[in-house]
């Protein structure tokens, strides 16, 4: 066997595939371990065989990427192997994403923690964009969260390099919700902070618990922002109409963001304004917003740990043995004939934990 | 293709992105002992491998065989640096996919050795590997239809060993984006000078030839573009390296000066067809498909892989039997089980 073969077999045998857990677009991911220590860890299996064009352009941009990047709030690639005819990504175990706890509605946010999880987004998007790196898909569903309950910016498919001034880049890029309106304008020359206007959508989402601005199509979605912050002028957007795909979409008035988020103190409203600003340059960057009075405000961040939780999040941050007993949401791929049925004890324990959460959380919130 | 700096951007100089937290700064840097060490390690142990072959085909037939040794293998290797920019010069790439080809090239054989992989196919797979990872995606239909004799599984069929030869680690940290800034940097305070054009052009020249040498291996992009300025005009450089009190620099980069001026020449093209006239005799048999070593080679894989179907279906059932979904048994069949 060649060398290099080798150093891959090595590789390989460092870790354990146990059960599949989802399914993307161009991958399969399994929930599995490293042999050596017992940590659990997430395969990302990528089928190669079935590009024509070889290894496809999602999986080398995050391979590339994650490769480089090492920061507590980017998602870690602790290995690259291959297996016949298939990447493997070895990705750290993340628990859960924050579509899954906004739309969680057993769980109540404080502003405390939206605070913390804006904070971490916006530390994991600075060290990306102090690396000259444009994420171009954030979303909900792509903040992973830890059990520690650190959130991680991963799925860095969409992801290039910041163009040299004057290169074309492709406007078809982040999920429609989240994509600013000088993409939707057609928009070839862009920077960093389109991933800023994403962000500002996402804090928006925290506080709504539903996205804040769903487009049904690209031509809606321009509709639907302007229908929320009102149609841009020349003044406060001076150039906007010259931009490629530039249509009118009709006068809409402005609205104050104050109406529809009603609770949110000035600072809040101040640093959402500053994400979802329209002329780009006007936008805040990562590291700006990171000096945002907003974040020296009381109230001060949750601490991670203490950060609300889905129930499977909550389930996992207990002894391995425990959950191995209590897992009956695998894929079903034929062997759940042996599978034990999880013990009652340890669900009703799980459930009781999270009413009296709620319940104090609930005190809190109207308290405030 | 010259992408020259624009006005834009000087204003608003990047924060230095993190080149000490990169693969490269980690992993892909060498003295050059280092690299003479690790190529004369490659060569030997191949020789070694495929002398075994030979003899174990028919005794004695490997002793009048002339294998190369390493340096004939770099001749060989930087013959075809030359040929990815010849292809990028076809293509109109840009000056990225250029250079991030020729890195890739060269750090493919600090892992292998020309007497498996020919440079002329690791090549063609590097140069398309490049395109994808510098966001410059082309079709391999289109690849390969402009490449005379070449078909599209001669691409593919290197790509994963390329991409693991290079740990899958594709950043790559050039020279001329380091010059780049650097002249940006120097037009921005420095008086108009007349010559600029020129002594931009015959830097970025010294850039382009440094690419045929270990420089990139060996020191950071920002000193290889500085001791490429000084090499077109050494008072900007050293200026420039006063104005950012980096003149311990400028000691530096003269040892890359003279590696560049000794080093980038490119090969006789009569040596480096006499190395590859003798590489058709002393290639490795067993990557040559359809040869006797190679279908041996491939009957002892089928044998391991059907091994290890054997031992698969036996932990399944055994799994099976005992009732337990997450014992050790069904751990390790996982662990065989990774392509299903
Ligand atoms: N690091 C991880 N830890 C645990 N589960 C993960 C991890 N990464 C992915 N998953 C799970 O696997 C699923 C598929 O992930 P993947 O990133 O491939 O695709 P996706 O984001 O769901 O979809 P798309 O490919 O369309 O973006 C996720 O929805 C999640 O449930
Ligand atoms: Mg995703």
């Amino acid at each position: 066997m060649d060398a290099v073969e080798k150093a891959n077999a090595e590789r390989q045998k460092r870790w354990v595939k146990d059960q599949k857990v989802g399914e993307g677009t161009y991958a399969v991911v399994y929930r599995g371990r490293e042999l050596a220590t017992g940590r659990k860890i997430a395969i990302k299996k990528i089928k190669v065989g079935q590009f024509k064009d070889g290894l496809d352009m999602s999986a080398v941009r995050e391979v590339k990427y994650l490769r480089e990047l090492h920061h507590p709030n980017v998602i870690e690639l602790l290995d690259v192997f291959s297996s016949k005819t298939n990447l493997n990504l070895v990705l750290e175990f993340l628990d859960t994403d924050l579509e899954m706890i906004i739309k969680d509605r057993s769980l109540v946010f404080l502003p405390a923690d939206i605070k913390n999880w804006m904070a971490m987004t916006f530390r994991g998007l600075e060290f990306c964009h102090r690396n000259s790196i444009l994420h171009r898909d954030l979303k909900p569903n792509n903040l992973l969260i830890a059990s520690d309950g650190q959130l991680k910016i991963a799925d860095f498919g969409l992801a290039r390099d910041v163009a040299d001034p004057g290169y074309k880049m492709t406007c078809q890029v982040i999920t429609r919700w989240y994509r600013p309106p000088e993409l939707l304008f057609g928009c070839r020359y862009y920077s960093t902070v389109v991933d800023i206007w994403s962000v500002g959508c996402i804090f928006a989402e925290l506080m709504l618990r539903t996205p804040y601005l769903p487009g049904e199509s690209d031509m809606d979605q321009l509709k639907t922002i302007f229908r929320a912050l009102g149609t841009p002028t020349e003044e406060e957007w001076p150039g906007h109409t010259k931009l490629p795909d530039y249509v009118s979409v009709g006068q809409f008035p402005k609205t104050p963001l104050r109406d529809l988020f009603t609770a949110a103190s000035a600072d809040t409203l101040n640093l959402l304004s500053r994400c979802i600003t329209y002329e780009p340059r006007k936008r805040i960057s990562a590291k700006e917003a990171l000096h945002h009075p907003y974040f020296f405000a009381l109230p001060y961040p949750t601490h991670p740990s203490k950060l609300p939780k889905t129930a499977a999040q909550t389930a996992s941050s207990r002894p391995l043995d425990e959950v191995d007993g209590n897992v009956d949401n695998t894929d079903g791929s034929g062997t759940s004939g042996v599978k034990n049925a999880p013990p009652k004890k340890l669900k009703r324990k799980l459930s009781g934990h999270d009413i009296s959460r709620n319940i104090a959380r609930r005190i809190d919130f109207t308290a405030s | 293709m010259l992408q020259s700096p624009t006005p834009h951007e000087v204003g608003s100089p990047k924060k230095t992105p993190l080149f000490q937290s990169s693969t490269q700064y980690k992993n892909w840097r060498f003295s050059e002992e280092q690299l003479m060490a690790t190529r004369t390690t490659l060569n030997e142990a191949a020789v070694a491998a495929i002398r075994n072959t030979f003899e174990s085909d028919s005794p004695g037939s490997s002793s009048d065989i002339q294998f190369l040794d390493a340096h004939e293998e770099h001749l060989l290797v930087k013959l075809y640096i030359t040929k990815i920019s010849q292809l990028c010069g076809h293509f109109r790439f840009p000056e990225e996919v250029e250079a991030t080809g020729i890195t890739y090239l060269k750090r493919f054989y600090l892992k292998n050795t020309v007497m498996d992989w020919h440079p002329k196919n690791v090549m063609l797979t590097a140069l398309f590997l490049a395109t994808k990872t510098t966001n410059h995606p082309i079709s391999l239909e289109s690849y390969t239809s402009n490449i005379p004799r070449t078909n599209p599984s001669d691409v593919l069929d290197l790509e994963f060993l390329v991409a693991q030869s290079l740990a899958f680690e594709f950043a790559v940290w050039h020279a001329h984006r380091a010059f780049w800034g650097i002249w940006l940097d120097e037009i921005s305070q420095a008086p108009p000078h007349e010559q600029l054009q020129a002594i931009y052009d015959t830097a970025l020249q010294h850039i382009r030839t440094s690419r045929l040498t270990d420089v990139e291996l060996i020191y950071p992009p920002s000193q290889i573009a500085l001791a490429c300025l000084s090499l077109s005009h050494p008072e900007i450089a050293a200026s420039w390296a006063r104005s950012k009190h980096a003149d311990t620099a400028l000691e530096a980069i003269e040892s890359i000066k003279r590696t560049i001026t000794r080093d980038g020449d490119i090969p006789s093209v009569d040596v480096v067809r006499e190395i590859d006239r003798r590489l058709k005799i002393c290639k490795n048999p067993e990557k040559v498909v359809g040869s006797k070593a190679y279908l041996l080679k491939k009957a002892k894989e089928e044998k391991e892989a059907e091994l290890k179907r054997v031992r698969k279906a036996e932990s399944t059932r055994k799994a099976a039997e005992q009732d337990d979904p997450f014992g050790e048994e069904l751990a390790g069949r996982a662990n065989l089980d990774d392509d299903d």
